[in-house]
């Protein structure tokens, strides 16, 4: 006979902390399955390393604070963090990188802080801030081997690379591809020999906000404009079919009742219209499109995955909305007017501090209190009739 | 109603009532259907009877029968006072013929844990009632003359709280009373008592309503019940058809809807707070169970003897449930179900949400004691590997009383008293829907209830700590007035009479120690006072 619970409630609706991660992580695939479609094993590679190294560091901080590890592990929240993180930072930055990061996500903004519940900072955010700081360069540069070619490159008249489109294009997931991606990911590894990859150093394909930071005109406008195939990878549209797959992955967990609409709304609706209020088409200050902000970007992952982490986030439903509307201000102006390319993390972070005030402030009426309530503390007359 | 009738309603206002949503609840596997597989079982007349009294204290029990002493059914045996409000009491009837046995301390199925008195009672078999008086013009009769007869007939609130009816129904007789809740949603998981009382006897129960409105002198009567209990309405409705008395209400299947201030917020969208009673705002819910004792207390002149229980678990051959004498020991019950009581078989009272594992299979059925669930292996939730809160937020949402209890956790957690009580530990109904969500088995229930007894405590002993306060600082004053009154007698006649100085002294003292005890409170507060001056002075 097992034993019974030792006090009411003995019914639990079967919910676990580990059933929640793993509908997130199944959340993640499409948009990550996207991603390799589009950029390669780049991806992948990194969620390995960061994905064994998040453990690794789990294992040794629980035993460090004689905690039962096997039971803490098993609520798979650092294979989460090491997730997103993955995701985050570039695919092709070399293997140190996501090393780096994930360690210091785990260890220092997580498990230092109290472990899993206690760390107000949101850790694969902490981990990403940490790295841009700490190596701004490797951050930055997004690298694809299939924008490396075996020939040379085409620039255009500005002398930076032009899209996919211009050059001899090789499959991301072809064998050259694969190799391609080892070697972006562990440098040390160019010096053996393998056909036809020279890397040229230093390049990188530019990411649509690359381009509109830099560039004149969207890339991504006009590729939509000439009418190419969306899947194709020739076509520019990996950015906002990668969007869109984390934007079904979002909607998937709000169906299963994982996360609240507010915050991923509010992150949305705030951006759409910040957006929209400062697009100016054709004004000599282009700010990029709402549809850039929204599509072009990892506006989709941060509002349903990054933000969401219940942990850090405000936890009202009015707080909610007001985290979600102060992270979708953040990430608009970083991107805009501060000098990071994108600002999901810093954005977050920022959203991280104002939480407990908003959880202060932002409380929900109680039951029977409050002058909303149509109750009278007067004895009842005879004759008042009771409002339906 | 549809959506354009209740926007209308609440715009123009009108009579009509509808069912609104309570804040948050839950959806959790019910487990009704085994027990309602079949009619309700009288039970067959156990050997010994231990009758609850209700009181571990004897000296609130009157006794009407001695040990030794025949009695027959429906008999009175004792009366027991209830400090609820104004001094009250409660009737105790023997639920068959026999011999009284011997008046002691036993286990008694309720969920406050303790012991209680009990007057045993072995049964002779033969069941020979008393010469029972009905009442023929129950539905003529004015208030002030049901609620004697019920008071008469033991009843006691059957939902679970026992509150004595007569009083409820009392303590609003002063105003008339705007509505009447007959309380049939049942909504706690496993429960089905109500609902086989209810498909059988609706007619009964309508009858037992109309009686409840006129002792309470209502202007209304609803009968709130489930959306989900499909048998127990049809017979409601065809028990209402020619009855203009009382309407029908079906309200939203969720837990916990059956609560009393949530079904009230349900059925008149008033939001009653913890401090506010139902009866000084208009309405009275009683629960289904004491209106068919009602009934029967009038219409066949039978005091409050039996109940319905359900009996339920896998670990029953034959769930269903039982019309039980009050005093049947629960093993009794075990076996009728085809389970033989072994000393481990861990058993709940109540349901699986609110209910609390029964200390012992020898504790008896009292007036209050609705469900019996004996659960088979792993059939209910076992002792779960605590996490740490991850502040997700589904307590919230499920919490009907729309608190925060991952806030409430972390201010329990640090015991502090302040944020609990302005985030509304006090509001806190101990329904078990925001453990039943928590991804992080979090035992929330149980902390809650251990906070609410540290402020409880804590609040004593600043109560016990002021009136100490208030004796010391009486006393210091006292004394140094003795001493000032001592002291010019002292200067005046040095060496002299020293044992007559005292003895005048003393009666002076005690004189001005009786008189100052007005004066002395005002003194200190001049005192007080002259301090605080003098130490804003000194600020400034």
């Amino acid at each position: 006979m097992s034993k019974l619970a030792t006090s009411a409630p003995f019914q639990h609706s079967g919910r676990s902390i580990a059933n929640l991660m793993n509908t997130l992580m199944a959340a993640l695939l499409p948009g990550i399955f996207a991603s390799i479609w589009f950029f390669g094993f780049g991806i992948l590679i990194n969620i390995v390393i960061a994905v064994s190294f998040a453990l690794l560091a789990e294992i040794a901080m629980l035993r460090l604070r004689n905690k039962n590890f096997r039971l803490h592990l098993a609520d798979r929240s650092a294979l989460v963090s090491a997730l997103l993180f993955a995701i985050a930072i570039p695919p092709g930055s070399p293997w140190w990188l996501a090393v780096l990061g994930i360690l210091f996500a785990i260890v220092i903004a997580k498990h230092l802080y109290g472990g899993l519940g206690q760390n107000p900072f949101n850790p694969a955010m902490c981990g990403y801030a940490m790295l841009l700081l700490a190596f701004p360069l490797e951050m930055t540069g997004w690298h694809i081997p299939s924008a490396i070619s075996s020939g040379e490159l085409s620039v255009d008249s500005l002398g930076i690379p032009d899209g996919v489109a211009q050059q001899q294009f090789i499959s991301p997931l072809s064998w050259t591809g694969i190799m391609q991606a080892i070697q972006l990911a562990f440098p040390f590894l160019q010096s053996a020999s393998f056909e036809a990859t020279s890397l040229a150093d230093g390049l990188a394909m530019a990411t649509p906000l690359i381009e509109f930071k830099m560039a004149g005109n969207s890339a991504l406008l006009a590729a939509r404009e000439s009418g190419a195939s969306l899947i194709a990878r020739e076509s520019e549209t990996a950015w906002e079919i990668i969007n869109i797959g984390y934007l079904l992955g979002g909607l998937y967990l709000l169906y299963r009742g994982i996360i609240s609409w507010h915050i991923p709304l509010s992150i949305i609706a705030t951006v759409l219209a910040l957006s929209s209020l400062f697009y100016a088409p054709g004004s000599a200050a282009i700010v990029g499109t709402p549809f850039l902000h929204l599509f072009g970007s990892a506006t989709m992952i941060g509002a349903f995955f990054i933000a969401t982490d219940p942990v850090s986030a405000a936890t009202t439903p009015t707080g909610k909305l007001a985290y979600g509307i102060i992270i979708g201000a953040a990430i608009y102006s970083i991107r805009v007017w501060g000098s990071y390319l994108d600002s999901i993390a810093f954005a977050v972070l920022f959203g991280n501090f104002c939480a407990p005030v908003l959880d202060h402030y932002c409380r929900p009426r109680i039951f029977g209190h409050g002058t909303l309530s149509k109750t009278s503390s007067k004895a009842h007359t005879a004759g008042d009739p009771i409002e339906p | 109603m549809s959506l354009t009738q209740q926007l209308a309603t609440r715009l123009f206002g009108g009579d009509s009532i509808f069912a609104r949503r309570i804040a948050g609840g839950i959806i959790a596997p019910a487990n009704k259907e085994p027990s309602l597989r079949s009619r309700i079982m009288a039970t067959p007349i156990p050997e010994l009877l231990l009758i609850p009294t209700g009181t571990e204290d004897s000296s609130t029990i009157k006794l009407l029968v001695a040990a030794g002493e025949q009695v027959h059914k429906y008999q009175k045996l004792a009366i027991v006072e209830v400090s609820v409000g104004a001094c009250t009491s409660v009737s105790v009837h023997a639920p068959t013929s026999g011999v009284i046995t011997s008046i002691g301390i036993s286990i008694v199925a309720d969920h406050s844990n303790q012991n209680q008195l009990c007057i045993g009672l072995a049964s002779d078999g033969l069941d020979t009632p008393q010469q029972l008086v009905p009442v023929e013009n129950y539905a003529q009769l004015a208030s002030s003359e049901i609620i004697p007869q019920i008071r008469e007939a033991g009843i006691i609130g059957m939902g679970g709280a026992g509150f004595p009816t007569a009083e409820k129904l009392n303590s609003g007789s002063e105003s008339e009373m705007e509505l009447l809740i007959i309380n049939a949603a049942e909504c706690e998981p496993y429960i089905t008592a109500d609902e086989a009382l209810i498909r059988e006897r609706a007619d009964k129960i309508v009858i037992g309503a109309e009686i409840l409105k006129r002792a309470a002198k209502a202007r209304r009567c609803i009968i709130a019940i489930e959306d989900s209990k499909p048998d127990a309405i049809v017979a409601l409705q065809l028990a209402l058809e020619n009855e203009n008395n009382c309407e029908l209400l079906l309200v939203p299947s969720k837990y916990p809807t059956g609560s009393e201030r949530q079904l009230i917020q349900c059925v008149t969208g008033r939001e009653l707070s913890a401090s506010q009673l139902p009866t000084e705002n208009g309405i009275v819910m009683q629960n289904v169970g004491t209106t068919f004792a009602v009934y029967e207390a009038f219409v066949e002149g039978k005091p409050c003897i039996s109940r319905i229980t359900t009996l339920c678990g896998q670990a029953l051959k034959t769930p269903k449930n039982f019309e039980v004498l009050i005093g049947t020991p629960a093993e009794f019950l075990y076996q009728l179900c085809g389970m033989q009581a072994n000393s481990n078989q861990q058993s709940i009272l109540g349901g699986s949400l609110m209910g609390s594992e029964l200390r012992s299979n020898e504790a008896t059925i009292c007036k209050t004691s609705n469900c019996l669930i004996v659960p088979g292996r792993n059939e209910l939730a076992g002792v779960e590997a605590e996490h740490a809160c991850i502040r997700c937020g589904f307590c919230a949402d499920a919490c009907p009383a729309k608190l925060l209890p991952q806030q409430l956790l972390a201010f329990s957690k640090v015991s502090d008293n302040t944020q609990l009580i302005e985030h509304g530990l006090l509001d806190c109904i101990e329904c078990g829907a925001c453990d039943y969500v928590c991804p992080s088995h979090i035992p929330l229930v149980s902390i809650y209830k251990k906070s609410k007894e540290k402020l409880q405590e804590r609040a004593q002993k600043l109560e016990y700590s002021q009136y100490w306060q208030q004796r010391f600082q009486f006393r210091q004053y006292r004394v140094k007035k003795e001493k000032e009154q001592a002291q010019p007698k002292k200067l005046d006649t040095p060496r002299q009479s020293g044992q007559e100085s005292k003895q005048e002294s003393s009666p002076q003292a005690a004189e001005t120690a009786i008189i100052s005890k007005e004066q002395a409170s005002r003194d200190i507060a001049a005192a007080v006072a002259r301090v605080k001056a003098r130490r804003d002075e000194q600020k400034k």
